[in-house]
């Protein structure tokens, strides 16, 4: 039984969605800003990859290129959307509360659960390109009352520490999921142990610089590891200035995934498995 | 065979990949034609999210309990 699998930076999928043409009512910024977009798991027009990991299903880095770029008004339900802006300014303009304006430059990051029904639209409004990690979550229930909290990560006084900055941790922004997101920036030759909180859960290990070893895989720019059924890991860095985001969460038991993992991690199953599984027909595809 | 099994098959909840809209079989989507207890396997395949327009393909069956009072917000959501 597979307890891990690796994403190799070139094995995702690789979108660039443009502000004219067809999207231009999704994407602003007509007629040339474009969005250029790396996902880790399947997400719109990306298909190919692996479904999501635990309650997560989107794991992408973005790219708002050019002033006025980004994402026009549109709806959310039930999704739990957290961004990490990395450069540039993102605006985000939200219904949830009485409604609001957010401006989120580097360290800065939010968490947006749409719950019962929100807008939102996202916006680089300065000369410089936006780049940020967004993440889509299942809540644990459905039809939650929305929130928005929003947070900042210390990049300059939090060096060399594993900081929680979505969970349950002091100062981490709630979320309404067995989660915790966790950011390390640091330096060649330290090492990091990281404990998950029971066998139950898995961890994401994300490089978004640098160079680290993890679960036993050198891993580089943009690679990442999904680990579960273990009790703690170490994350050896191996570069100056790697940036590495973890994400540990519970492993629900979830029918698609392991659809796609019998189809796809070269696992032998019988026809007696398969036709003993939770459910074996999926509908609509 | 299988239409017998269907009667007795609890209702499913489906979640947009897209927005997160939800469709709840036992609740239906009636202000979009859809009446409670309609099959998921019965809505027609080019139906679409009536909030964003994601394909019927791209929803996920989801175990995820309401929020109480949730039912009510997502027959009208």
């Amino acid at each position: 039984m597979s307890n891990s699998f690796i994403i190799r930076s070139a094995e995702r999928g690789h979108d660039m969605i443009r502000s004219d043409g067809s999207r231009s009512s999704y994407i602003a910024g007509h007629p040339d800003g474009f969005v250029t977009r790396a996902s880790s798991f399947n997400f719109h027009e990306y298909q190919g990859g692996r479904p999501g990991f635990g309650p997560v299903r989107v794991f992408g880095d973005e790219i708002f290129h050019g002033a006025g770029c980004g994402y026009n008004m549109h709806p959310h339900h039930n999704f739990v959307i957290c961004a990490f802006v990395f450069a540039g300014e993102l605006t985000h303009i939200n219904t949830a509360g009485g409604g609001m304006v957010d401006r989120l430059q580097a360290g800065d990051y939010y968490v947006f659960s749409a719950g019962s029904g929100g807008k939102h639209s996202e916006l680089s409004v300065t000369p410089e390109d936006m780049h940020a990690i967004y993440l889509w979550l299942l809540p644990e229930q459905l039809y939650l009352p929305p929130t928005y909290h929003r947070g900042h990560f210390d990049f300059r006084r939090k060096r060399n520490e594993i900081v929680q900055l979505v969970g349950d941790a002091d100062g981490a922004l709630p979320i309404p999921q067995d989660i915790r997101v966790s950011r390390l920036m640091a330096d060649k030759g330290r090492s990091f142990p990281y404990r998950l909180r029971t066998t139950s859960h898995g961890v994401y290990v994300f490089v978004r610089e640098g160079s680290i070893r993890c679960g036993g895989a050198e891993l580089g720019h943009r690679d990442s590891v999904g680990l579960w059924a273990i009790d703690s890991m170490d994350i050896e860095v191996l570069e100056d200035d790697s940036d590495v985001i973890i994400v540990e969460t519970i492993m629900i038991d979830d029918e698609n995934i392991q659809k796609w993992e019998l189809e796809h991690a070269g696992h032998r199953v019988s026809a007696h498995d398969r036709t003993m599984g939770p459910e074996t027909q999926r509908q609509g595809c | 065979m299988m239409e017998i099994k269907m009667i007795d098959e609890p209702f499913k909840r489906l979640l947009c990949l897209g927005c997160g809209f939800s469709y709840d079989e036992a609740l239906g989507l009636p202000e979009h034609g859809l009446a409670p207890g309609t099959r998921w396997a019965d809505i027609p395949e080019d139906w679409v999210c009536p909030d964003c327009g994601t394909p019927k393909h791209m929803f996920e069956m989801v175990m995820v309990g309401y929020v109480a009072g949730g039912t009510d917000l997502a027959r009208t959501a």
